[in-house]
């Protein structure tokens, strides 16, 4: 059975284990993103703004996650619009390459001979391509 | 001589460019910027030397494409994934005769297999192609480049090169690294 009263010893080695402190976070709104801010939590019935940010940041997140892997985040109507969202510091941490896409006209024979391509093994790389990579 | 690869830019001076072959000089002149820039159908990337900053002295174009699923033959089908074969074509490669011989069509595609390794791992990307011109083929090919089957005789040749074994290069680069 453990002892029912911990020794000095005991309590002091359990003082000195760090606990993970809470961040105070204090913001600067403007009247108009206060009140922005109230009829958010009011319609999302939320009562503290603990719940608010911790919220606001899981969704912001997964925005920059998306942005992140090339993905644009669309909002569609029931009537099929789409509008793409372009946040100007969400496009910040999109990949860096982006490249355009065309089209490329493509023989039977070789569309053939591009998948037994790409379904089979890699090969091996060519010491010109290892040079390659090294540059 | 120090070179930078890097986007091409409107005000690079690319007229006098001249790598013997006159579609690959005139795409560079006429069309590369507008492609890139307005109608975003291939993004241009110029070498140039430090010493000056605006002459180029080789580029290559890179675009995304792919290929879709239900084109594929029957008989292969069955292996692949439900998706259409997302792919990177090297359009164009070329460098300016006046610098031939110096290794810039190394660093040029040295840096397309880069760019091509982080497309894959941002938004990914089966292989890389290239249309060759015939007498060039062999050169694509020492970089590992397979020539695709086709049917007659064409004016250029279409190679493929797997990103997995870009990667393994890759890979292999860093073992020998870690070994020294």
């Amino acid at each position: 059975m453990p002892p029912a009263v911990k020794s000095k010893k005991a309590v002091a080695l359990q003082a000195k284990v760090p606990t993970a402190r809470k961040s105070k976070f204090q913001a600067d709104l403007a009247p108009s993103e206060d009140s922005m801010v109230r009829i958010l939590k009011t319609e999302l019935q939320m009562t503290s703004n603990t719940d608010f940010l911790t919220d606001a940041l899981a969704l912001l997140r997964w925005a920059v996650s998306e942005r992140k892997r090339g993905h644009h985040i669309i909002s569609e109507s029931s009537t099929g619009e789409r509008k793409i969202l372009l946040f100007p510091r969400l496009e910040r941490v999109a990949p860096e390459v982006t490249l355009p896409h065309v089209d490329i006209r493509w023989t039977d024979k070789e569309l053939e001979s591009l998948v037994e391509l790409a379904s089979g093994q890699p090969t091996d790389p060519t010491d010109a391509l290892i040079r390659a990579m090294r540059q | 001589m120090a070179v930078t690869i890097r986007r091409l830019e409107e005000s690079d001076e690319v007229e006098g460019f001249d790598c013997g072959d006159e579609p690959l000089n005139n795409y560079l002149r006429r069309h590369a910027w507008t492609n890139q820039q307005k109608v975003s159908i291939g993004v241009t990337y110029a070498a140039v030397d430090e010493s000056a900053r605006r002459t180029v002295l080789g580029y290559f174009t890179l675009a995304t494409s792919s290929v879709p699923r239900d084109r594929f033959p029957n008989k292969y089908v069955r292996g692949l994934p439900p998706y259409d074969l997302p792919l990177i074509l090297l359009a164009r490669l070329a460098v300016d005769r006046r610098f031939s011989g110096k290794g810039l069509g190394h660093a040029l595609i040295s840096e397309a297999l880069k760019i091509t390794l982080r497309v894959a791992d941002e938004v990914g990307c089966r292989c890389i192609i290239t249309d060759a011109y015939p007498d060039k083929a062999g050169w694509y090919a020492r970089y590992g480049f397979l020539p695709l089957e086709c049917t007659a005789a064409t004016s250029s040749q279409k190679m493929f090169l797997d990103v997995r074994t870009v990667r393994r290069a890759l890979s292999s680069e860093s073992s020998s690294a870690e070994r020294k």
